[in-house]
């Protein structure tokens, strides 16, 4: 809680927190906000922003502004829910291969390495591409399987360097199974690295949709920002300059990586001093 | 190497610290005194010793001594005379060419970590070497080299390696080695037995006397927290508090009859240690 | 090597996951309006044959056979035939487009690695002002998408204000040649692409190295050289070739990443890469062309990632030696 009042100081955070948490804002009450249907074909395609249609409309007729809030929801549920689906993935691979050792952590370690190297995005066109009924926690759940790597990476390092702390061997002798020693030992004193980790997991998230959306394999059940970005490129909207149907998408997109990577630097700053500026 | 004319006369004063004053800025813009009023002098063949807790101001005194001062740490008053000159008012290029490393030189506390990892030894050697001395060519360079390494006591295979397969004695003593590489006329040796093992402390004060008597360097600052290491090193002591020396005199007298409270305090404080056998640190307070 | 092995399996087993059947795409197309039921399951069979999913005597193979089959086929190099643009085979469609990936990937992945490096570096050995504005420039960098950027830039330079072409290898009118007419126009809509990649990898390098730097800056050894009086000049080439060692095990990361965006820079540009054909590829449900081109993509990384390796044994003295014993 301490630290937590030391993050609020820093302005990056602020910033960063801020700028994140009023996307969300935005994406939860959205209904508020709008109240045309983003799925109703009524009006002129491509028509530029109007007082009728703030951000105008895209190749379809369909009001861009109330997509682009749509989508913006659609993102960050996928982007969340991928990231927390990774965290408690990597989590737990990277606990039990830290805290066991020897041929557990090994083989742990393989695994953990080999879905690292293959890039995520190849594995989700596969996958993505097999499955024809994709909806968005299907995707969010894919999302997860194929980026935990890097968290299981780094819960391990740190894992390892904490069971040989005299609390933990304390719990051993006074004979208390590996599950508990898992949840009160080790887990609070990672918990502030898991968080960072699961922010940059949000990030990798929310990127990996847009990303598979980009390529025609997003979610099939809604509309997000990746898909908004794809089909305006399909209706040829970049050539025809109709820059409504695809940048506010692409800034959104961009604003939440960026507040994300800030809050996690000022984190960072934060949680290892050995990073902070010196005057 | 350097002049052997100045290093073999005996009574020569080598350096002369005058009132010498070094202060450090913080975050907050407040100025800390970490120096104060701090004078002494050193002739050939002598060694003075420093004793004093962590944070009484011993390893800015080696800063200012060394008149690196490089922000937060500022000079505030004094002077340090080397060779006739005073080397506070050096600028940097003339303090790094004729000073750091050649008539002003360190042993750095932890050698463990002092040498670059990446680096093979003789390439860093060089590199001290080829700053003080240019044109010299690579053969020349590692002639001398092994020649000095033999000459003190280090198989010159060492040269070839890399810090890494070093153990901590051995790279206490290439330390050693490189430092007095230019035949400096002081040699401050800060805490350079801290991170050792009893007997390999030993072996590396015996090292140092050694070289000094065989005039490899004129005369040596050895600081120390350990007050009684001092007594066999030493010919004149000070103790230092809060970056004052609040006590100066010849090792016998300050050792044994300890005149300032504090020292007084600091000798009762390690020979109560020593009798208990414990090997914790404890301070004493003023 | 395993990973090489995992890969294929991967390759193979997740597409069929699905359902449905690759030839009832192909009959689809080669289904002609007059064709008798008897013809039609004649030709079906032929195919299924052909594609390995049916044996000569009319009984569907099984699932490993199909598996052995196909990483042998492969093996010898024999990528399949396209579903969609039979019969034309998958490697004469890649074969063009691999190129292309590799001249926007390798040039932008190099420059962006170096400039990024010293950059970092600078920022770390400065500070000050220079660190103030270069940071969160460099930051904001990073974490934009690169596909993202890429959109930003052809809209602003491509369509708006149209100073670089906006899409294309090379200019519609014209022929693969060797001719100096031709590699300007490939220069000139290369800027647009290479200059996304380089800018955001860029960004991630500096970071990462302004972080390792200042780290060594403040390490004992900085100190004791300084010391002992050694040029800064040297100091600075020790501090930067000690943190580009954990630069390059971050290289073979942030590769993966790399690759990816640059299929998708790819897929915005217009770009005739391998990027662009796996998408044609989904689009059309093209599933050898799917496969096959993720296959070359993982093994240019794992080429990539293996190189990176041998560099870091080469060049790490610390990486060398952890084997041998020490000096007494």
């Amino acid at each position: 809680m301490k630290q937590f009042k030391l993050l609020l100081r820093s302005p990056w955070f602020v910033f960063g927190a801020a700028m994140f948490l009023f996307c969300i804002f935005v994406g939860v009450l959205y209904p508020m906000f709008s109240h045309t249907d983003p799925l109703l074909r009524g009006a002129l395609p491509f028509e530029g922003p109007s007082p009728d249609h703030w951000l105008g409309t895209n190749g379809e007729g369909q009001d861009m502004f109330s997509a682009l809030l749509f989508g913006l929801r659609s993102s960050l549920f996928v982007g969340i829910a991928a990231g927390i689906f990774a965290t408690i993935i990597g989590t737990i691979i990277g606990i039990v291969g830290g805290y066991k050792g020897g041929w557990v952590d090994n083989v742990l370690t393989l695994v953990t390495n080999l879905f690292m190297v293959i890039p995520s995005i190849l594995v989700l066109i596969l996958i993505a591409n097999s499955i024809e009924k994709r909806s968005m926690l299907l995707v969010a759940f894919i999302i997860g399987a194929t980026t935990w790597p890097w968290t299981a990476r780094a819960v391990s390092a740190q894992t390892s360097s904490l069971k040989n702390r005299e609390h933990v061997s304390l719990a051993k002798l006074n004979g208390y199974g590996i599950i508990s020693i898992l949840c009160m030992q080790i887990l609070p004193y990672i918990m502030s690295y898991v968080f960072m980790v699961f922010i940059i997991q949000m990030a990798t998230g929310i990127l990996e949709e847009a990303a598979i959306s980009m390529m025609g394999l997003g979610p099939y059940d809604s509309v997000t920002l990746g898909q908004i970005i794809n089909q305006a490129q399909k209706t040829e909207a970049f050539s025809n300059g109709n820059w409504w149907a695809f940048m506010p998408a692409t800034v959104l997109i961009t604003a939440l990586q960026f507040s994300l990577y800030v809050v996690n630097t000022s984190m960072e700053g934060v949680f290892n001093p050995r990073l902070r500026k010196e005057s | 190497m350097a002049d052997a004319k100045t290093i073999s006369d005996p009574s020569k004063v080598l350096l002369t610290v005058n009132n010498l004053g070094v202060h450090y800025k913080t975050r907050f813009g407040h100025t800390v005194q970490a120096v104060d009023g701090v004078s002494f002098s050193l002739a050939q063949g002598k060694v003075f010793g420093i004793a004093g807790e962590s944070g009484c101001g011993k390893s800015t005194l080696v800063n200012g001594v060394m008149s690196l001062f490089i922000p937060p740490l500022f000079y505030s008053y004094g002077s340090v005379v080397v060779d006739g000159d005073d080397i506070t008012k050096y600028d940097s290029e003339k303090l790094r060419v004729d000073i750091l490393g050649k008539k002003i030189s360190m042993i750095p506390q932890g050698a463990l970590n002092s040498l670059n990892p990446t680096r093979k030894v003789k390439h860093f050697a060089t590199d001290v070497m080829r700053n003080h001395e240019k044109n010299l060519s690579k053969a020349e360079i590692y002639e001398r080299l092994e020649e000095r390494f033999e000459a003190i006591g280090l198989d010159p295979r060492v040269l070839n390696m890399y810090p890494l397969e070093l153990s901590g004695g051995m790279k206490q003593r290439v330390v050693i080695g490189i430092s007095t590489l230019m035949n400096p006329h002081v040699v401050i040796a800060d805490e350079p037995t801290s991170a050792l093992d009893v007997s390999t402390q030993k072996s590396v004060i015996r090292m140092l006397l050694d070289l000094m008597e065989r005039k490899i360097f004129g005369s040596m600052i050895f600081i120390t927290h350990e007050l009684p290491l001092l007594y066999h090193v030493a010919d004149d002591i000070a103790v230092m508090y809060k970056g004052k020396f609040v006590e100066v005199g010849e090792s016998d007298q300050v050792i044994f009859r300890p005149k300032h409270e504090y020292s007084k305090q600091l000798m009762e404080a390690i020979t109560k240690l020593s009798t208990t056998g414990e090997r914790h640190s404890e301070g004493a307070r003023l | 090597m395993v990973t090489f092995v995992v890969a294929i399996s991967l390759n193979f087993i997740l597409p069929r996951l699905g359902h449905s059947n690759p030839v009832d795409t192909i009959m689809r197309k080669v289904h002609t309006p007059g064709m008798t039921s008897k013809e039609y399951k004649k030709r079906y069979e032929e195919f299924m044959v052909k594609f390995g999913l049916m044996d000569e005597n009319g009984k569907k193979t099984t699932i490993v056979r199909q598996f052995f089959s196909y990483v042998g086929t492969t093996l010898k190099g024999d990528l399949g035939v396209s579903f969609t643009k039979y019969p034309k085979s998958v490697w004469d469609i890649l074969k063009t487009a691999l190129p292309w990936s590799l001249w926007l990937q390798i040039p932008s992945i190099v420059i962006g690695y170096i400039l990024g490096n010293i950059l970092g570096a600078l920022a770390a050995y400065k500070r000050g002002i220079y660190d103030k504005v270069f940071y969160p420039l460099s930051l904001f960098l990073m974490s934009v998408p690169y596909f993202c950027l890429g959109i930003v830039l052809v809209y602003i330079f491509g369509i708006s204000l149209e100073i670089f072409p906006p899409s294309g290898g090379y200019a519609m009118d014209m022929m693969p040649s060797f001719s100096f007419a031709f590699f300007a126009s490939v220069l000139y809509h290369y800027i647009l692409p290479f200059m996304t990649m380089v800018l955001v990898f860029i960004g991630g390098q500096a970071i990462g190295m302004r972080s390792m730097s200042i780290y060594e800056l403040g390490t004992d050894y900085v100190k004791y050289a300084k010391m002992l009086g050694i040029k800064e000049r040297t100091i600075v080439m020790y501090v930067i070739r000690n943190a580009m060692l954990p630069q390059l095990t971050g290289l073979a990361l942030a590769l993966g990443f790399a690759i990816g965006g640059a299929l998708l820079i790819e897929i915005v540009f217009s770009y005739p890469g391998v990027g662009l054909a796996l998408y044609t590829a989904i689009l059309e449900m093209d599933y050898p062309v799917i496969q096959a081109g993720i296959l070359i993509v993982t093994v240019s990384l794992l080429a990539m990632n293996f190189i990176i390796d041998i560099l870091i044994g080469l060049l790490d003295p610390r990486v060398r030696i952890s084997h041998e014993s020490r000096v007494e």
